[in-house]
């Protein structure tokens, strides 16, 4: 591992060693960590999706590049908060049984479902899986787009609180608009030929 | 790609009308209408109350004007309790984003 890299995974993991410090000396339940952790998880995703949009929109420069070149590891860092969300949830419930009996509320399922959406990307994160899968890992990662909109569908069940979820699309919204209006004023002819379906 | 942008919007979708089943309501929104806190009673006594439920607590706080208490239940349910801080009386209680008790008479 490169130094850089080494730094920008103590950085990554900085958080969650404070948030595991906090819970071991008994400053914080495991239940008050689920907010943080679920967070950061989500943040990791946006940060993960959004040099893409903004590389078709702006074009490459040496931000958007380095922005790119660290990607998997913002993705790898969002599974691995989720993760985390995970444990502080097992330490909280206790009990196997009562897991198993929540899972039929929507908000404990979307976030089943937004974890195991993860964990293909996450699970096939390697170079060595990026060559042996060719196309398809490109295709596989695009796993984290449900995960995202199930996660952001979990927290908004949880606790019903619209604003924070809603700020956090805002900016994945922003970049998918500016890249679908860069999109079609540099094709304008091609773009207004394709919806046409064959005859 | 084409057919994963197509469809999360549908997800999206799908995600929201599931929750839309269930009570909307955020429980920092609750409103307990406990007028001034000089007469709300000490939080500890909620202590009594989970007692009273056969809870095991985890944590109390105050949230609005409300008391706030997270705890679960006897069969390891994770709840989270609203109570009136003048009369302790308990006034809803959320699970995982449900709302499975509201007192009988309470809008807040």
């Amino acid at each position: 591992m490169h130094w850089p890299r080494a730094v920008l995974w103590l950085l990554l993991a900085f958080p969650a060693m404070l948030m595991v410090e906090r819970y071991l000396s008994g400053e914080a339940l495991a239940l008050e960590l689920y907010h943080p952790t679920g967070e950061w998880s989500l943040r990791l995703m946006i940060a993960a999706l959004l040099p893409g949009p903004l590389i078709d929109t702006f074009g490459s420069n040496r931000l958007l590049r380095g922005w790119l070149s660290i990607r998997r590891n913002l993705g790898v860092a969002a599974f691995l908060y989720a993760l985390l969300h995970l444990v502080f949830y097992v330490l909280d419930m206790r009990l196997i049984s009562a897991m198993v009996e929540e899972m039929a509320i929507p908000a404990i399922w979307t976030g089943w479902l937004a974890f195991a959406a993860l964990l293909v990307p996450a699970a096939i994160s390697t170079d060595r899986a990026m060559r042996s899968l060719g196309s398809r890992w490109k295709r596989l990662q695009r796993l984290v787009y449900p995960a995202f909109i199930l996660a952001i569908g979990h927290w908004l069940l949880i606790g019903w609180d619209w604003l924070p979820a809603l700020v956090h699309l805002a900016p994945l919204f922003a970049v998918w608009l500016l890249r679908l209006i860069a999109v079609r004023r540099s094709n304008p002819v091609k773009e207004q030929t394709r919806p046409c379906a064959p005859h | 790609m084409r057919t994963t942008l197509k469809s999360w919007p549908l997800l999206a979708a799908a995600v929201l009308c599931v929750g839309m089943g269930s009570p909307a309501s955020a429980d920092g929104d609750v409103k307990c209408n406990a007028g001034p806190q000089e007469k709300w009673q000490k939080i500890s006594k909620l202590k009594k109350q989970v007692w009273l439920e056969e809870w095991k607590l985890l944590k109390m706080q105050v949230q609005g004007d409300c008391y706030e208490v997270y705890a679960h239940t006897k069969q390891g349910q994770s709840v989270e309790a609203f109570f009136h801080p003048v009369t302790l009386e308990k006034l809803v209680v959320f699970r995982r984003g449900q709302e499975i008790f509201r007192a009988k008479g309470f809008k807040g």
